[in-house]
């Protein structure tokens, strides 16, 4: 018994000391687990310079994938501030992350409104469309996600319904965690942390 | 019918009806405004509105709580910074989410109610002047029998919750 108390004793001190190999588990994750679950990313979008891009122009970077449209006022906003939020603690580490926000309104998501409502939230927030709405489609579904319009309203605005998910990527593009509405800013920040670092 | 109505008692008629007139706007009009003022006894804290570029519609959130000793109706809200507000509510369910309009919020004596981000927000559409962050945006609350309350809105940046 004292024996035993020795040795945990040991191993806490020397994890304290920053003895290597007894860091916190590294493949504990915060948000929920999907790897080997999901579909890799891959897509062949405009970005909001009217770029056409695939996943291909984001490997090498942890890629959060968001379906939403910028008319969203609660939402979506909300989803991207937390990311933003979780970016900023990450130093100059942040810059390996790229948030993908796929507009599922490209009627009213031009490159241009992408480009400046990307921005608002910062340099790794990049706006992906298509106006081809069965692609949009196919490319919802491969994550088991869809969207849909609302009637307009007597000014011609109408409500969108989209997924509520972050798909997260690693630097090869495999499909390894969500996180949903509920996850707080620590959670999200843990999680890309250890990612960036390879794990 | 008798046209040979005695002066006085003519200007007499006339006299009632503008007494009246009189009576209704000195009397009835400030005591209307004074009702509205007087009569919502309720307490909103960190009103802030997130802004996002251009014209796009924007979400308020507050917290307001019934400080009163009856039922309190919030019915819906208006600006003169906005063409349109409307109460909604942000629902998820099986991982798709969407907003639903609210009609009409009642409140308990005592009770409070959160307006947060993924979930109840008012729906700020079509600005009718620019907004920067730091604005104080004055937003009026709607209440069931007719009562009104002006609350000042912080206008935040699109990163904040
Ligand atoms: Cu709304």
């Amino acid at each position: 018994m004292v024996r035993k108390i020795a040795t945990l004793l040991a191993i806490t001190v020397a994890c304290a000391l920053g003895v290597t190999g007894c860091s916190k588990d590294p493949m504990k994750w915060d948000l929920v687990n999907i790897t080997g679950i999901m579909e890799p990313l891959a897509f062949s979008l405009t970005d909001d310079h009217g770029q056409a891009v695939t996943q291909d122009d984001y490997r090498g970077k942890v890629a959060l994938l968001y379906f939403g449209y910028t008319h969203c006022p609660d939402v979506c906003p909300t989803t991207l501030a937390r990311l933003s939020q979780a970016l900023s603690t990450m130093g100059s580490d942040a810059d390996k992350v790229r948030v993908l926000f796929v507009t599922v309104d490209p009627k009213r998501d031009t490159a241009d409104l992408l480009k400046t409502y990307t921005d608002s939230f910062g340099p790794q927030f990049v706006g992906l469309r298509t106006d081809d709405l069965d692609r949009l489609k196919a490319f919802n579904k491969r994550y088991r996600v869809t969207f849909g319009y609302g009637k307009p309203d007597a000014d011609g605005n109408y409500e969108v319904s989209h997924s509520s998910a972050v798909f997260i990527f690693d630097q090869q593009g495999k499909a390894r965690l969500i996180a949903e509405a509920t996850d707080d800013v620590p959670a999200i920040a843990h999680d890309l942390k250890q990612l960036v670092s390879g794990n | 019918m008798n046209l040979s109505i005695p002066r006085r008692v003519r200007f007499g008629m006339l006299n009632n009806v503008s007494r009246r007139i009189l009576l209704l706007a000195v009397l009835a009009v400030p005591f209307a405004h004074v009702a509205r003022a007087a009569d919502v006894e309720v307490k909103v804290d960190n009103a802030r509105i997130r802004l996002l570029p251009g014209n796009l519609p924007l979400a308020g959130y507050f917290d307001i709580t019934n400080t009163g000793k009856s039922v309190v109706v919030l019915e819906g809200a208006s600006s003169s910074a906005f063409h349109h507000v409307m109460m909604h509510r942000s629902v998820r369910s099986n991982g798709q989410s969407e907003m639903h309009h609210v009609d009409s919020l009642e409140l308990a004596p005592g009770q409070s109610l959160h307006f947060e981000p993924e979930g109840l927000h008012l729906m700020l559409m079509h600005r009718t002047r620019k907004l920067a962050v730091g604005d104080q945006v004055p937003i009026t609350l709607m209440f069931e029998g007719d009562r009104t309350q002006e609350v000042v809105f912080t206008v935040r940046g699109a990163g904040t919750q």
